[in-house]
């Protein structure tokens, strides 16, 4: 199964810039595929595309050749949501959300029951199914957010930011879970603005911003570059002569980013620094992270 | 996967459920106007029948005493309307019996009244006195005219009867000087309906079609919460994005909603038929047979709009408070001009032209022809097209909303 985007482009009604431009990109079968980009990037309008929520003004998204929107069309669960939103029923406890949703989605009888069964026991929503949703806490309720989307055993799943609001223990949880789907031969589409998620579960990804691919491949293509991202945090604010000459990028009061076009660049950016006055509070450089690619290709801070 | 009955099924459990739980929705729908119907058909019990005694208490100050005079307070005891309570000789006194709440009406009759009945004022070149009439100020106005209206027509009739007495004894014809006759005066309300005359609208039945078509268009409350909630939360996306259609949707609320409405249309008629005659009030007829079948098919109407008309408030709206005011505030108005609070019989001719545009009006109307009018199909057809077409407009409405409001 490979879902291919090719050239999709949509504007929503009454705004000036197109939400997603042209985007193109292949999606194997299997695996963790990861969106990112900051908030306002376009990953949640490539997924409203996906799932059909949205019509695509241009270009075509096909599964295995055939547009998707037949493929939904002829099964609606092959292709599941899990949208940003806590998309249930407050009122309704946990089972009753998972049996509407079930329902919703044409199932019944026993094979109601053996999903529900199924997604409460991977999700481990066991101590908690006669509770009321809007009694759950955050991590409880992405976990039952993201039971409800396995109820149609789906082949494509779409996590929207499934992590958001949740405690550590139960991001690690979520995680975990959704690093296990492709084994039962589900693919993954994540989106997140969290790199240390898709760094975490994702085999491959694309970089998103301002409606735009800006680089999509493993995880390894995009860390490989030559340029060399530094991270920086002075004892005062960098020079302009130092920011321009730099192209340095602000990630926090006194902390940047800095381009090197070598290792061979660092004694003079030192030479530099000692010159203007600043102390060194904490240097890092060559190991690249997702932060650094998306500042590189952006010059721009990925949490802007 | 797709069946439709799996799916119909989860929306009107989840429906049912999500009502259950919402106690203010189940308050506003079933106690509120079970409330409504008690109090007001009690407060109402005299409004609504011609002819029945009003609870007001008068006093006659008769400072004549002549046969005139008492043939008068006798005329007025016979109309029956008001409660005379006292005969005293001293104004003053009855002024202070106003005062404390014993009367709220004294009628004065002056000196020299029996002499000066048939002398126009200044005909002969002397005063004629005028009767007085102390007012209690809180009394209702109509009360007032209704009883100046009583003792003008008694002292007509007297006026009748002593010129009467006077041209017999000028004719040398044998009258009986206290003759008091049985002039024709007397007005019976007969209202008119088809083959048979039964008595005008009670209270209760006024106010149990009322309250039941006001409360069934209050499930604007449950309906606006959940949809809004399905709305916010994401959740009607959801649904989108697994291939329900809109349709399946609204038809999941259609149902239970419905039979909510139905559920109240049978708990008002119960509290019409016992509860009511247990607090002292009539109770309330219900059709039966055919004219049944049509009562339903007006209640059925009503409810359809009354759904429509919730979901097209759920579909305008954005927050569950809006819903509330925009719905809430809807129905007070649609109920004030439609006859609900105010019978449309009681309302100036411009008012009831304008109640002719409220829903609950026509469903109101549809109710009255079938239980007072023994109205049939042809009777209450138009109120049900009005009714099904309301709820067809808003329907299509709500759908067009939902649809444009997608980006």
């Amino acid at each position: 199964m490979t879902l291919s985007i090719s050239a999709v482009s949509h504007t929503y009604r009454g705004a000036r810039e197109a939400a997603l431009d042209s985007v193109s990109l292949n999606i194997p079968a299997g695996g963790v595929f990861g969106l990112l980009g900051p908030n306002g990037a376009g990953k949640t309008t490539l997924i409203s595309l996906i799932c059909g929520l949205l019509e695509s003004d241009q270009g075509l998204i096909t599964l295995d050749d055939e547009p998707l929107a037949l493929v939904r069309a002829a099964d609606p669960a092959r292709v599941a949501l899990v949208p940003q939103d806590y998309a249930f029923y407050p009122m309704l406890s946990v089972v009753e959300n998972l049996r509407f949703f079930g329902g919703a989605l044409g199932l019944s009888g026993a094979l109601l029951r053996q999903r529900c069964d199924a997604a409460i026991a991977f999700a481990r929503l066991e101590q908690v199914t006669g509770k009321l949703a809007e009694t759950l806490s955050g991590g409880l309720r992405r976990r039952l957010n993201l039971a409800i989307g396995l109820l149609g055993e789906p082949r494509l799943l779409l996590l929207d930011e499934p992590t958001v609001g949740v405690d550590p223990q139960s991001r690690h949880f979520l995680l975990d879970a959704i690093a296990g789907l492709p084994a039962s031969g589900t693919t993954v589409i994540y989106t997140s603005h969290y790199m240390e998620e898709v760094e975490a579960i994702c085999q491959r990804l694309a970089i998103l911003d301002q409606g735009k691919v800006l680089a999509a491949g493993t995880l390894g293509e995009l860390l490989d570059s030559d340029e060399q991202t530094l991270e920086l945090r002075l004892d005062r604010p960098l020079p302009e002569s130092l920011l321009s000459k730099y192209h340095a990028v602000p990630s926090g009061a006194l902390d940047f980013g800095l381009f090197l076009p070598s290792t061979a660049a660092l004694p003079e950016l030192l030479a530099e620094l000692a010159a203007a006055g600043c102390e060194i509070c904490y240097l890092s450089l060559g190991r690249q992270n997702l932060e650094q690619v998306f500042m590189r290709l952006t010059r721009r801070s990925l949490r802007d | 996967m797709s069946s439709l009955l799996p799916r119909l099924h989860a929306l009107w459990t989840k429906e049912t459920l999500a009502l259950l739980r919402d106690r203010h929705g189940l308050a506003a729908l079933f106690v509120m106007p079970v409330i409504f119907i008690l109090v007001m058909t009690m407060a109402l019990h005299d409004a609504f029948m011609p002819g029945a005694s009003i609870d007001v208490a008068y006093a006659v100050v008769d400072l004549d005493n002549s046969p005139q005079s008492q043939a008068l307070v006798r005329r007025l005891d016979k109309s029956g309307s008001f409660r005379r309570i006292a005969v005293g000789q001293d104004l003053d006194a009855a002024r202070q019996g106003i005062r404390e709440n014993q009367y709220a009406l004294v009628l004065g009759l002056p000196a020299k009244f029996g002499e000066r009945l048939l002398a126009p004022a200044g005909a002969d070149g002397q005063p004629t006195e005028p009767l007085t009439l102390l007012v209690d100020p809180t009394l209702n106005p109509a009360l007032q005219l209704a009883f100046r209206n009583q003792t003008a027509a008694a002292l007509g009739t007297i006026r009748a009867d002593e010129l009467t007495r006077r041209a017999g004894k000028l004719f040398g014809l044998p009258v009986s000087p206290a003759a008091e006759r049985d002039w024709p005066d007397e007005i019976v309300s007969i209202a008119v309906q088809n083959q048979r005359s039964i008595r005008p609208p009670s209270s209760v039945q006024q106010n149990v079609p009322a309250w039941l078509v006001f409360a069934m268009f209050f499930v604007v409350i449950p309906i606006a919460s959940i949809f809004i909630i399905e709305r916010q939360e994401g959740t009607l996306q959801r649904l989108r994005a697994i291939g329900l259609p809109f349709g399946h949707i609204l038809a999941g609320k259609l149902l239970p909603f419905f039979v909510v409405n139905q559920l109240q249309a049978v708990l008002m008629v119960l509290v019409g038929m016992f509860i009511v005659p247990m607090l002292g009030g009539e109770a309330l007829h219900m059709p039966a047979g055919r004219s049944l079948i049509h009562w339903w098919l007006v209640a059925a109407s009503v409810s359809l709009a009354a759904v429509a008309f919730a979901l097209l408030v759920a579909s305008l709206t954005r927050t569950s408070q809006q819903a509330v005011v925009v719905g809430g505030v809807g129905n007070i108005l649609m109920g004030a001009v439609g006859g609900i609070m105010v019978p449309k019989f009681m309302m100036p001719a411009a008012m009831q032209r304008l109640a002719e545009w409220s829903p609950m009006a026509w469903g109101l109307d549809g109710f009255h022809t079938v239980m007072l009018r023994q109205g049939g199909f042809d009777a209450i057809l138009p109120d049900l097209l009005k009714l099904l077409t309301f709820a067809a407009l808003s329907l299509t409405a709500a759908v067009w909303l939902n649809r444009s409001s997608q980006p």
